[in-house]
């Protein structure tokens, strides 16, 4: 009894409700979904409402990559404020929605949800995992650019999302290449690597076996985990190996252990790592005289310290805003990222549509992108990332953000002959 | 005596309407929420199918398992791996999804089997510690198994289809109101929800409930009473296995993508904080409790801009997420301490018809 | 050979910090039953107590402070949290801890920033060289460190009046406190050593060969899972070799990973655990651990 008095109140509770559902807001009106124009005759959709452009940024503050997040987020708001100061873009003021996830998927895939209805497009994605977790729905209904902070090759194809400068394996080539162009490394060598287990690491490998092969080199691997931070037992192995370089890609922690431990020991083979792989942090350890002794980075552009007006005037900037904090590489890679959103906006005002199609459009159309970075970007092909080109930096502790140029922006032969996922 | 009769039959029959109602409200709330609040639904409906499969073994049998992150991945995993169709270059067996779902639950309680050396031996912090190598080993395998999980970019998850229905997030519309994957899916997990809640009460409230309990309880005892101890405890574990595995299912199919970055040992400790929040040894407990731990973040993060005492990143303040990890952990500690029971427990209690079995 | 000496006299040292920390862990649990999640959040409070003192007052005292301020945070939680709590289910009890850790945790690591701290050691990035063996000085402190702290405290256990309360509340709570031990004295005391250990602990993870002090170093504190439990719960010696096991293995799985291939690469992590799991198949308590025997 008790039973069938539930289901029919639950059915009568359902009927009346499915009526109710009628005046839903979420209830599709014809006709209130299309575009609208404003009064200079911009088409706009999604992600602008009144005199507001929104954009969202999906960042980590608060987990394993926090310190890179930090200065990608704290760059990219520094540039509205100096866009909105400047009269912002088609009239509309811009505005940074950042949500923190804190390297949690749960957290990032729902900061994507909420955000992904009221954002024109992502000007930050941090953690190419989750990235991928929410391509379908990118590519398939949403479309909105997502500038992701992750460089790596899996997620490039797509016209959406568009990866920022060299991608790992890239980025990598070009590492190698200059061991071999200025380090002395030659055919029948071995060469260590040192690399993340996931997305990163794996990536860089991919890079460095393909030099690698066609350079003659044998690459003795390491895979290392994100909590490892002692780099002893690895230095040991490629001692024993007998490398004459070692390329890390790894995190600032497991590249400082890494050089300090190799040059205790006595074991003096050039050490060269990734962009993720140096923090100017480090440069005030133990680990420092070591690092500008024998280390070396490859960079997707030059450094925060270059000696170009425009890297003088962010730090200026930077340093005005905010005082506390280090100046790093991350900075350098949030300012590229949002300039090339904010440029894509200039674009697609200037063509009169603001919306996510017209946005896509316009960064699609800009084949040649140079903020001062020593490096131009080119987001016209979709399946490659917008430059082949690595600048190979070295840590000094005398120079501001702590790095300076060795070798100015190249691609190797390996890497312009490269497809990806071939 | 007729009042003694015709007060829980009141009480029953208040019961009903309250229950009816809240039916009715879930069934309806498609219609009204964005995606954000239903995904947010969805992961805590997941979370309590989990929830309910951890509380049988550690709040009902007193066996304390770290390993429950591991069975959620082997649900995941092995519905991509049944379902998908190896278009991605990725090893997939194309078979329907609903079979592939129920395979994979199966999958979960034949892991969770082959563990009952360990599982039907050891208890307490030990067998704690033990499930805990389980992570390790899923997230090294989940990283380097690249052929079946894609490694640490995760594989596509091939949308359930049921009589024709795809789960998917070609637009449907109901009554006006569009219906993407968030939308149809809610339904199904409130399906699998209350079919895992049914069965799990049903277990707790007959015979092999008791032997549980006696186990949870007096080991010994139970064992000398005619209880088959090792094999309830191997058998508990393997239960709640698969009910991890349905939950893994639920949440690959919410996620479209399975991320090996997802099931690692924090999710292990969340399940756990879920049954202690909740209220140990009992089917609702473990419902409210995983809704509390997977929404509460949720919530966090979604209004860190209103919290008090909250700067914008930068300024040198408490940065958002790091006042809602701040709020989360004080959480913890104070529902445990000030709750014993759990919020289930308490709330029995206040109504002042406490029951030795709900209370636990 | 020399390769293989090398690679294991490294184990050996790591494995007696991490005995340090699971000696703590295992304090804990003898004296209150209870699984200390927030173990990792001591480890951190310790270092970075020592971090930021050190400039100021110089290593040796900024190091006892650090061991002095780990014992406070743990005599806290015990004292502020752990004592509230009025149920008698242990595992309850571990959840309580998982919170305090995510207190802990955040508070620190919002303080230590994205900062990498030196803690102003002695020994910079010295290495001794015996032939074809090298090892850094930092390992070799930390084994005689190690060793050193640990038998002071086997000794403490024995004969001092705490230690033997402590030894009778393991074995029975209840006649303990008939017999007039103070059970809050004795888990008081349990965490503040469990946090005095996890300072050393932590000074010992942080100097050459790693960089320094930063947010995530107390994910260290997960490999003492393993430990103690393989060395057995209940038992001091469990926890040493343990600790030593833990150490050596992953330095071992490390080192060979070239060799090991066939099981994927990167099993440092992974090694401790599959050790422990093996063990346990054999021995159910550990190796050391007393077998629970009960009177029915």
């Amino acid at each position: 009894m008790i039973r069938t008095h539930g289901a029919r109140a639950a059915a009568g509770a359902l009927a009346a409700l499915l009526v109710l559902a009628g005046c839903s807001s979420k209830a599709k009106e014809s006709g209130g979904d299309g575009d609208r124009a404003d009064a200079g005759g911009v088409k706009t959709r999604i992600g602008i409402s009144g005199k507001t452009i929104t954009l969202g940024a999906l960042t980590d503050m608060t987990g394993v990559y926090a310190t890179l997040g930090k200065s990608v987020t704290q760059a990219q708001q520094l540039y509205v404020k100096q866009l909105n100061a400047a009269g912002g873009v088609c009239g509309y003021k811009v505005a940074l929605s950042v949500r923190d996830h804190g390297y949690d998927p749960q957290k990032a895939v729902s900061g994507y949800t909420e955000l992904e209805p009221k954002v024109l497009g992502f000007t930050q994605f941090i953690g190419s995992p989750f990235v991928a977790a929410v391509k379908q729905r990118i590519d398939g209904q949403d479309k909105g650019l997502v500038l992701p902070q992750a460089w790596s090759a899996a997620l490039l194809g797509s016209p959406y999302i568009r990866v920022i400068g060299s991608t790992y394996d890239i980025e990598t080539m070009n590492a190698v290449d200059f061991l071999i162009k200025e380090k002395g490394v030659k055919k029948g060598d071995r060469i260590g690597h040192v690399y993340f287990e996931g997305d990163y690491g794996e990536s860089a490998l991919v890079g460095s076996k393909h030099i690698a092969q066609q350079a003659g080199l044998t690459v003795v691997e390491q895979k290392i985990k994100p909590t490892d931070n002692d780099m002893t037992a690895q230095v040991t192995a490629l001692k024993q190996a007998g490398v004459k370089a070692i390329v890390i890609s790894a995190g600032p922690r497991q590249a400082a252990s890494l050089v300090g431990v190799a040059a205790a020991s006595g074991f003096a083979v050039p050490v060269i790592g990734n962009n993720s792989a140096f923090a100017p942090q480090l440069l005030a350890t133990q680990a420092g005289p070591a690092l500008m002794k024998n280390y070396y980075v490859a960079s997707p552009s030059l450094p925060i310290g270059a000696d170009t007006p425009q890297a003088k005037k962010l730090v200026a900037d930077y340093r005005a805003a905010y005082p506390k904090d280090a100046l790093d590489n991350g900075i350098v890679a949030g300012w590229t990222a949002v300039s090339a959103f904010g440029e894509a906006l200039k674009k697609a005002c200037a063509s009169k549509d603001l919306t996510r199609e017209g946005v896509d459009k316009a960064l699609l159309s800009i084949d040649s992108y140079d903020i001062g970075f020593g490096v131009a970007q080119d987001f016209t092909d979709p399946k490659s990332p917008s430059s082949h080109e690595s600048v190979i930096l070295q840590p000094d502790k005398n120079v501001t953000g702590g790095m300076k140029v060795v070798r100015e922006a190249g691609a190797s032969e390996a890497a312009k002959s490269y497809t990806p996922g071939a | 005596m007729s009042e003694a009769l015709v007060k829980p039959l009141r009480a029953v029959r208040s019961r009903t309407y309250a229950s009816a109602a809240g039916a009715g409200v879930l069934l309806a709330l498609p219609f009204y929420l964005d995606r954000f609040w239903l995904q947010a639904g969805l992961f805590a409906m997941a979370a309590a199918v989990g929830a309910i499969g951890i509380n049988l073994l550690t709040g009902a049998t007193g066996q304390l398992s770290m390993g429950h992150a591991f069975f959620l991945a082997v649900g995941a995993y092995g519905y991509c791996v049944f379902a998908a169709d190896g278009g991605d270059g990725l090893t997939g067996l194309g078979l329907p999804t609903w079979l592939a779902a129920v395979l994979a639950v199966l999958v979960a309680g034949v892991a969770g089997g082959l563990f009952s050396p360990i599982s039907g031996r050891l208890s307490g912090a030990y067998l704690g510690i033990a499930t805990l190598a389980l992570v390790f080993i899923g997230q090294h395998v989940m990283f380097n198994a690249h052929d079946l999980t894609g490694g640490a970019n995760g594989r596509d998850v091939p949308p359930l289809s049921l009589f024709g229905l795809t789960f998917d997030d070609r637009e449907l519309l109901v009554a006006a109101v569009p219906f993407g994957s968030a939308e149809k899916l809610w339904y199904a997990g409130l399906v699998l929800l209350a079919a895992g809640a049914l069965f799990a009460r049903g277990v707790l409230r007959g015979r092999p409930g008791r032997a549980m309990n006696a186990i949870r309880d007096h080991r010994i005892a139970a064992g000398v009473l005619g209880v088959p101890v090792a094999r309830h405890r191997a058998a508990v574990f393997v239960l709640s296995s698969m009910y991890a595995g349905l939950a893994g299912v639920l949440l690959a199919l919410v996620f479209q993508r399975t991320v090996p970055d997802y099931f690692g040992i924090t999710l292990s400790l969340e399940y756990l904080a879920m049954i202690v929040i909740g209220g140990l040894g009992s089917v609702s407990g473990a419902v409210a409790g995983a809704v509390f731990v997977s929404l509460l973040p949720q919530l966090l993060t979604r209004y860190s801009d209103a919290l008090p005492l909250v700067s914008a990143p930068g300024t040198g303040g408490i940065a958002p997420g790091e006042a809602s990890r701040y709020l989360y952990g004080a959480a913890v500690v104070l529902v445990v301490l000030f709750l014993p029971g759990g919020l289930v427990g308490t709330a029995v209690r206040r109504r002042g018809t406490t029951h030795p079995r709900e209370e636990r | 050979m020399s390769t293989f000496a090398e690679i294991l006299l490294n184990g050996l040292s790591l494995g007696s910090v991490y005995a340090l920390i699971a000696l703590g862990f295992v304090v804990i649990f003898r004296a209150t039953e209870v699984v200390n999640f927030a173990h990792a959040s001591l480890l951190l409070a310790g270092g970075y107590v020592t971090a930021v003192l050190h400039d100021d007052i110089g290593f040796w005292p900024a190091l006892l402070a650090g061991i002095a301020g780990a014992a406070l945070v743990g005599a806290a939680v015990e004292f502020l949290v752990m004592r509230r709590y009025r149920g008698s289910d242990h595992s309850v009890l571990a959840i309580v801890t998982i919170g305090v850790d995510i207190l802990l945790t955040t508070e620190l690591t919002r303080r230590i920033g994205t900062d990498v701290l030196t803690l102003g050691d002695p020994w910079g990035d010295a290495v001794l060289k015996a032939g074809p063996i090298s090892l850094a000085h930092t390992r070799i402190a930390a084994f005689v460190a190690a060793a050193l702290l640990i038998t002071a405290f086997l000794l403490a256990f024995r004969y001092t009046a705490w230690g033997i309360a402590m030894r009778a509340a393991a074995e029975s709570a209840e006649t303990a406190a008939l017999m007039g031990v103070r059970l809050g004295r004795v888990s008081l005391g349990a965490w503040a050593v469990a946090g005095g250990l996890a300072a050393v602990a932590a000074l010992f993870l942080t100097v050459f060969p790693t960089p320094g002090l930063e947010r995530a170093t107390s994910l260290a504190a997960l490999k003492a899972f393993p430990a103690a439990i393989l060395g057995g719960l209940d038992s001091t010696t469990g926890a040493l070799v343990g600790g030593l096991t833990v150490g050596v293995t992953e330095s071992l799985a490390t080192g060979y990973q070239s060799d090991l291939t066939f099981l994927g690469r990167g099993l440092g992590d992974l090694a401790p655990y599959l050790v422990m799991v093996a063990i346990l198949l054999v021995r159910p308590a550990g190796l050391f651990g007393t077998k629970e025997l009960a009177r029915v």
